[in-house]
């Protein structure tokens, strides 16, 4: 090997590190150490005179080797490593010390936190000696998109990827498109059609020929990495026949959307048992039927909605499902639109109306004599049937938060406000697509607000409501970015995948076969011809479950290997010593 | 015969040994008239009288090679590896005690002061009522006499000084053991010093015929007397613990063949730092639980893990001995 001609940079962050790291020690410190041949601090490495300053150094000084100590990998690895390959070094042949968030941001003593920035930097050092050079890998982008559920998010997605010329495969499980919106009669807070919506965007789905629609359709099978996965579509079961068909895709978009709360759990507002107490979804199917009655068949001349039914309720779910304010509003427009006299209440916890349009759209609502009233959500409004004197079937009770008095709401309609939940296949479909879901059984993106369609699985992005509750204009912007996301990567032909993978050598692997189940992400295959384990590189995420559970040690993870490990621990551990100054004053 | 060779001088020592490795020298059977056809034995206490002080005598260099076996645990084993290295050309750490600490370095499990009260003290068929210990020097009428020093640690023959080749096995296999030597005789080129000879550079499953599936999860762990072993199936995959895919191949996977789980003593592959921890990282990896609980019930019933996962090789893995 080559002798190593280390260049180290010390980060002060402004004075993020500078302030309780004696950067000057640790560069004095870190000038000893063998291989290093320059070291300097700066203001702010990352930035680009910062960068400029490495790419220099390397090109004038003839560095092989660079360790900066800043902050987090997360943060600026990519950002160093672009200098080195700039410079036209290997850019792996890099390491980072992370002595902000692991050093000056926990440590008050400038002691002890100088002293851990030097062993940091240390251990930086001599495993950066031992890096080899890697190349990325590029792999071919299949241009196809899976997109699995038809409603709104999955439509849209489908139709921004095929009007640019690129196929999808859009599966939807039952016999229809539109999903949960097509069930839905006006929509908040500008009061547009959701059929019209839909319909508009089903015609041309059928009209192009880039989508493959797959209705009673479901994806029973999904294996391969990011740009290269197969796909088994089966339809489901019915008198004409089964059918399956296997797919070669890019990429997948996951939209498979939401169910609403099941209301009969919250036993004490009576769904199920009191005939005139009904969902939401009940009520708009009432709507688009053109007849809001009773199940008696009578008018109704109260009707009472009560919101938060299954959200906002630790015993339930303890989320805001986002839209059923404002879909509460709406129903008291469309109520007093077919039934002027009839006196509609709004029983509420808060009101959230905070997008576009939804303050305006709630302050005309409580202009239109709608009674609001607001209930604790620890204090549940009662339900009980009225008296035959009563001019009402029922009556609510409700301890009224504003004006601290018990009031009762006659009502021959109430309305149940339910949530929205993760659907009961959800983990059915995260375990297919290998993502992740999170206690309420919604899906994972990759970073909540910097990634917040993509997953922890290339290639695999997430869309509208089965990420969590969202109203159309999120749903529908969600969906465009997913395919804006896809778009950039298909329209490149190859993706370049990270040099970090587990390799196993041929020439030591036994074929144990202990490793052969434990990869996340499906990356080891068996070679029953010849015995032995192989890793799929453009699969493996590096995460080198396998490596440690090897009992051969023939696998190793690029970039981690044990010899590197140790480097480091041994840098780590080794002693040093910082003196601090007598200020003289 | 003028125009042969000239002989070998060989060499065979036992240290802190069973006595093992020297039948295993033995086991050559009628090849011996081969060995000794090509080789002088010089020194082999197990079957000549030659004393310490003849090989004291030899100078250095003097012998070919030594096959030595054996752990070093005291001051007499010490003694014999720094001669024996000094009078020998090449130096071969022979089966599992030379090569990694083997039976004998179970000991660093305990403390020397540990080992003395159970053996002088409290060991059943002991009687000793004046709590007599052995000592390095005891004066008697005609002068003093001396005993080796029981070292606190059991230490491999590397530990204590330079090895050309480490042979393992408990014992190696005699086959080995007459390829690397005829290798020897005959001049071929020999791997670099500090290799492992006499052994394969995979694991033992490559060897074993047992049928292996992708299935190893371990939901419980069995002894061998506790399954009724179907004599096909890969022991791991029946809940028996098999040090094979993380111990060398090269004995002809004698165990597995006689139906026992393998026991790790050819020792770990190439690039293993610590044995004991590669082989528990990977039966932990198959566990078959994922509540904390449940993987400790399951781990419960794995009897005497470390002399499971290190039986071969305490002093030479990282851990080396209890923490005194």
């Amino acid at each position: 090997m080559e002798n190593c001609r280390t260049g180290v940079y010390i980060c002060m962050c402004g004075t993020n590190i500078a302030k309780v790291i004696d950067v000057e020690a640790v560069r004095e410190f870190v000038s000893g150490l063998p291989d290093v041949m320059l070291v300097r601090t700066y203001k702010y490495m990352c930035s680009n005179p910062g960068q400029e300053m490495i790419v220099q150094d390397i090109r004038e000084n003839n560095l092989n080797r660079i360790v900066v100590a800043a902050c987090s990998p997360c943060m600026h690895e990519r950002t160093f490593r672009s200098a080195l390959r700039k410079a036209g070094i290997n850019q792996y042949l890099f390491e980072m010390a992370n002595i902000r968030e692991q050093c000056s941001w926990v440590h008050h003593d400038q002691q002890d936190a100088t002293e851990k920035a030097m062993a940091l930097t240390q251990a930086a050092i001599r495993r950066v000696a031992l890096h080899e050079p890697l190349e990325n890998l590029s792999v071919d982008m299949s241009p196809a998109t899976l997109v699995i559920g038809g409603g709104i998010a999955g439509m849209t997605a489908a139709l921004e990827l095929a009007e640019a010329g690129y196929p999808v495969y859009l599966v939807e499980k039952t016999g229809r498109l539109g999903g949960n919106l097509a069930r839905v009669d006006l929509t908040a807070p500008y009061l547009y059609s959701a059929q019209d919506l839909i319909n508009e965007r089903i015609f041309r789905i059928n009209d192009n020929n880039h989508i493959y629609l797959h209705l009673n359709s479901k994806v029973t099978e999904l294996s391969g990495f990011v740009g290269n996965y197969t796909a088994t579509i089966e339809t489901i079961p019915v008198e004409n026949g089964h059918k399956k068909e296997e797919v070669k895709v890019g990429n997948v978009i996951v939209c498979t959307g939401y169910k609403e709360f099941d209301a009969s759990r919250i036993t004490h507002y009576g769904y199920g048992k009191l005939p005139n107490v009904v969902t939401s979804f009940e009520l708009e199917t009432m709507i688009r039927s053109g007849k809001i009655e009773t199940r008696e068949g009578r008018i109704p001349r109260y009707i009472a909605i009560i919101h938060c039914v299954g959200s906002r309720s630790l015993e339930f779910h303890g989320y805001c499902s986002r839209v059923c304010c404002m879909t509460a509003l709406k129903y008291a427009h469309e109520v007093k639109s077919a039934i002027p006299s009839c006196y509609v209440s709004d029983i509420y916890v808060d009101m959230h109306a905070f997008g576009k349009g939804h303050e305006d759209f709630y302050r005309r609502s409580s202009e239109a004599k709608t009674l609001f009233l607001m209930y604790n959500k620890n204090d549940r409004p009662v339900i009980r049937r009225a008296d035959e004197k009563d001019d009402c079937q029922m009556l609510i009770e409700v301890n009224e938060c504003l004006s601290g008095e018990t009031i009762e709401i006659p009502a021959d309609l109430i309305v149940l406000m339910v949530g929205m939940e993760a659907r009961e296949d959800a983990s059915e479909v995260a375990h297919l697509v290998n993502i992740s879901q999170d206690k309420e059984g919604w899906f994972i993106e990759s970073h909540p607000k910097l990634e917040p369609v993509a997953t922890t699985t290339d290639g695999i992005f997430i869309a509208g409501t089965c990420v969590a509750p969202k109203d159309i204009p999120d749903t529908v912007a969600q969906a465009r970015a997913t395919a804006a996301r896809i778009l950039a990567k298909v329209s490149q032909g190859k993706i370049e995948v990270d040099a970090l993978y587990s390799e196993i050598n041929k020439e030591i692997c036994s074929g144990c076969r202990l490793c052969n189940k434990l990869c996340p992400f499906s990356a080891i295959e068996f070679n029953e011809k010849e015995a032995y384990s192989e890793v799929i590189s453009a699969l493996c995420k590096a995460c080198g479950v396998c490596v440690a559970a090897c009992p051969s040690s023939a696998i190793k993870g690029r970039h981690f290997t044990d010899a590197q490990v140790m480097a480091q621990l041994d840098g780590l551990l080794s002693p040093v010593k910082y003196q601090i100054e007598a200020v003289t004053s | 015969m003028e125009n042969s060779k000239p002989k070998l001088n060989l060499a065979v020592y036992w240290a802190a040994a069973c006595g093992g490795c020297c039948v295993s020298v033995l086991d050559v059977h009628e090849k011996l008239f081969d060995v000794v056809a090509a080789a002088n034995l010089v020194f082999w206490p197990i079957a000549l009288d030659v004393k310490y002080s003849d090989v004291e005598a030899m100078p250095d260099g003097f012998i070919d090679v030594t096959l030595f076996n054996g752990a070093v645990r005291n001051t007499e084993n010490e003694h014999m590896a720094r001669l024996l290295r000094k009078k020998s050309k090449v130096l071969v750490a022979y089966g599992s005690c030379a090569h990694l600490g083997g039976i004998p370095g179970l000991a660093n499990l305990s403390t020397r002061e540990e080992i003395f009260k159970r053996v002088y003290d409290e060991c059943e068929s002991t009687v000793n009522p004046d709590q007599l210990r052995p000592l390095t020097v005891s004066s008697v009428g005609e002068g003093s006499l001396t005993l080796p020093e029981f070292y606190n640690d059991v230490r491999s023959l590397g530990q204590v000084t330079a090895v050309d080749y480490y042979l393992p096995g408990c014992p190696p296999q005699t086959e080995r053991l007459l390829e690397v030597f005829m290798a020897i005789v005959s001049g071929a080129s020999l791997p670099p010093a500090g290799s492992v000879i006499g052994a394969s550079g995979k694991a033992q499953c490559d060897e074993c015929t047992r049928l292996k599936s992708e299935n190893k999860q371990i939901s419980r762990f069995l002894r061998p007397y506790e399954i009724y072993d179907d004599g096909i199936t890969c022991f791991l995959e029946q809940g028996v613990i098999c040090l094979g895919p993380a111990t060398r191949a090269g004995c002809g996977v004698r165990c597995v063949k006689g139906n026992a789980p393998c026991r790790g003593c050819y020792g770990p592959l190439e690039d293993v730092k610590d044995p004991g921890s590669r082989m528990m990282s990977a039966i932990s990896s198959v566990i078959d639980a994922r509540e904390a609980e449940e993987i400790e019930k399951i781990v419960e019933n794995l009897v005497d893990p470390a002399g499971t996962f290190y039986r071969f090789s305490i002093p030479s893995a990282m851990i080396r001995r209890k923490v005194l």
